[in-house]
């Protein structure tokens, strides 16, 4: 190894800017909006959003449900599409990857869908499923899908040659190199998909939400706007980002323990 | 029955096969024309017995030749082609001229760093998608609010694709330049920058795709044009073949708008040619 690891101690002077520049932000943005140079129907003050969201934990007023309901909705469907999404998406991906019959009838159509941005199917799932669960979980299947089979067949593709020709030497049946060898080294890239595809889901759980939801977290911000309550869109918006966060965090995690026993 | 990685390897010593019908039958290009064909029957067949209340493939491309001539709101198709395409051009340009800089700054310096990471770090998670209400609050309903969603969905990928680039820079090159005598300014424009070039251009490709998503959002939620205005309109004519035929379009748009991005990246950085795309 040419370089060791060397644990570099970052000066202190680094870790107040960090508190400052965060300190200055809210203090900025809580000042802007009590003296009155953003009127308060435009954006709303960082301790109105936090009394609102101590409010909406309990009161289901004025949107028809608490933060808890909308968040566990939110979450019911991005994570049913996501699960929906590794179960399609990664062995079609590696079919794909290894049968040329597969790639051959798959391929067009997946690249004819591919460029279509998800929520572009927000129409046509009204006229299918109506604006209950499904709808949405539809736009974030295919959303989320799209990672998983590209990463799957990257990873099948990206297999070591010598590796199969040594297979084949000892006389391994396709079924068997796919199964014993192309499948394992593409392990790595698979677990790739799971942080990208959660990113692409949960961008296009909120969009779906905005134009056709009766909960949910997207449904709160849409909610907010047409009350003309800033605090409730800042509220929601607040909600999405940590949920995102939260579920980026276990994702990684997740991958991190996968990936130990993986050499890289 | 073959595969393609080991064929790769064997192609040189095989012999060239006699054709066959099974050859034929399982040739990559005969099975996408099978694909494909197979594919609009279905679409037909289904939209023909008025399942799924489709438009037939037929019906679709009719309606997105008549629009072509015939003016809805004001605009042919190519008009709204235009005003969904100009409002990606505007936003991505705001958002990449700031955010790459920006990210190229975060990673060179660590005061700025240091300042902006924490706040970055912040609106990260938020997809650009839930700012809609908010700049429909701060902008109205018009280009403004539109192009504001963009710009935020396409500073984002650009400012961390800026920073991840510089940060993975392989050190031995820093070393190279360091033993041969350059100096800090030098470190930054040859190795950094040109090292740095494919991650900005992923940033970009990537920040092309949110901008389409941006794009569609904000024009299915308000809009008087723009190609999600068509979709959304032809839902609540309850014309399937206007949304059929707006999907497709924006399909075809946003894959030229992709190809042109990675056909910029070829000729700026040819180093990284070698590496095949999917």
């Amino acid at each position: 190894m040419p370089y060791e690891e060397v644990k570099v101690k970052q000066p202190i002077i680094f870790k107040i800017l960090a508190i400052l520049s965060l300190l200055t932000f809210f203090g900025v943005w809580e000042f802007i909006v009590d003296a009155g140079i953003v009127p308060s129907t435009m954006l709303a003050a960082p301790s109105k959003v936090a009394i609102l969201f101590v409010k909406k934990l309990t009161q289901a007023n004025p949107d028809g449900a608490t933060l808890g309901a909308h968040a566990w909705m939110s979450a019911k469907e991005a994570v049913t599409a996501y699960v929906l999404a590794i179960i399609v998406g990664v062995p079609l991906g590696l079919f794909m990857g290894w049968f040329k019959v597969v790639r051959g009838l798959a391929r067009p159509i997946f690249e004819m869908i591919r460029p279509i941005p998800p929520i572009a199917w927000i129409p046509l799932c009204i006229f299918w499923f109506g604006i209950g669960i499904w709808g949405k979980v539809y736009i974030i299947w295919i959303a989320g899908i799209v990672p998983f089979t590209i990463n799957s067949w990257v990873g099948v593709n990206m297999t070591d040659p010598a590796l199969i020709q040594m297979a084949r030497t000892y006389g391994a049946t396709d079924w068997q190199i796919f199964t014993k060898i192309c499948i394992p080294s593409a392990l790595p890239m698979i677990f790739g998909a799971l942080q990208i595809s959660l990113a692409y889901c949960w961008t296009n759980l909120v969009g779906a939400e905005l134009l056709a939801a009766d909960k949910g977290l997207g449904f709160l911000i849409e909610m907010g706007r047409r009350l003309a309550m800033p605090e409730m869109v800042v509220l929601g918006m607040v909600c999405v980002g940590i949920g995102g966060a939260l579920i980026g965090i276990v994702v990684d995690v997740l991958e991190r323990r996968l990936l130990a026993g993986i050499r890289r | 029955m073959s595969n393609t990685i080991a064929d790769e390897i064997v192609h040189h010593v095989k012999e060239r096969q006699p054709l066959t019908i099974w050859s034929v039958l399982g040739n990559e290009y005969f099975l996408y024309c099978v694909s494909f064909i197979s594919f609009l029957l279905i679409w037909h067949f289904i939209a023909a017995a008025g399942l799924l209340g489709l438009a037939t493939p037929e019906a679709t491309i009719k309606e997105m030749i008549r629009l072509m001539s015939v003016k809805l709101a004001g605009k042919n198709l190519f008009g709204h082609i235009w005003a969904s395409s100009r409002r990606i051009l505007i936003g991505f340009a705001i958002g990449a001229a700031t955010g790459l800089p920006l990210g190229l700054f975060m990673a060179l310096n660590r005061y700025v760093n240091a300042i902006v990471k924490p706040v970055f770090d912040l609106f990260k998670p938020m997809p650009p998608i839930a700012w809609i209400s908010i700049s429909i609050l701060w902008f109205g309903i018009g280009e403004p609010s539109k192009v504001f969603i963009i710009v935020i969905g396409s500073f984002v990928p650009c400012v961390l694709n800026a920073y991840a680039g510089i940060r993975i820079i392989d050190p031995e090159l820093y070393d190279v330049i360091r033993v041969l005598g350059g100096n800090r300014r030098q470190e930054i424009f040859y190795v950094s920058f040109p090292a740095a070039l494919p991650a900005l251009f992923a940033g970009i490709q990537i920040s092309m795709s949110v901008a389409w998503t941006c794009v569609l959002a904000a024009e299915l939620v308000s809009s008087r044009s723009g190609l999600g205005w068509i979709i959304i309109r032809g839902m609540k004519l309850t014309k399937p073949e206007l949304v059929l035929g707006g999907m497709a379009v924006i399909a075809i748009v946003a894959w030229i708008f992709s190809a042109a991005t990675s056909g910029i990246e070829k000729l700026l950085c040819p180093w990284k040619r070698g590496i095949k795309e999917l």
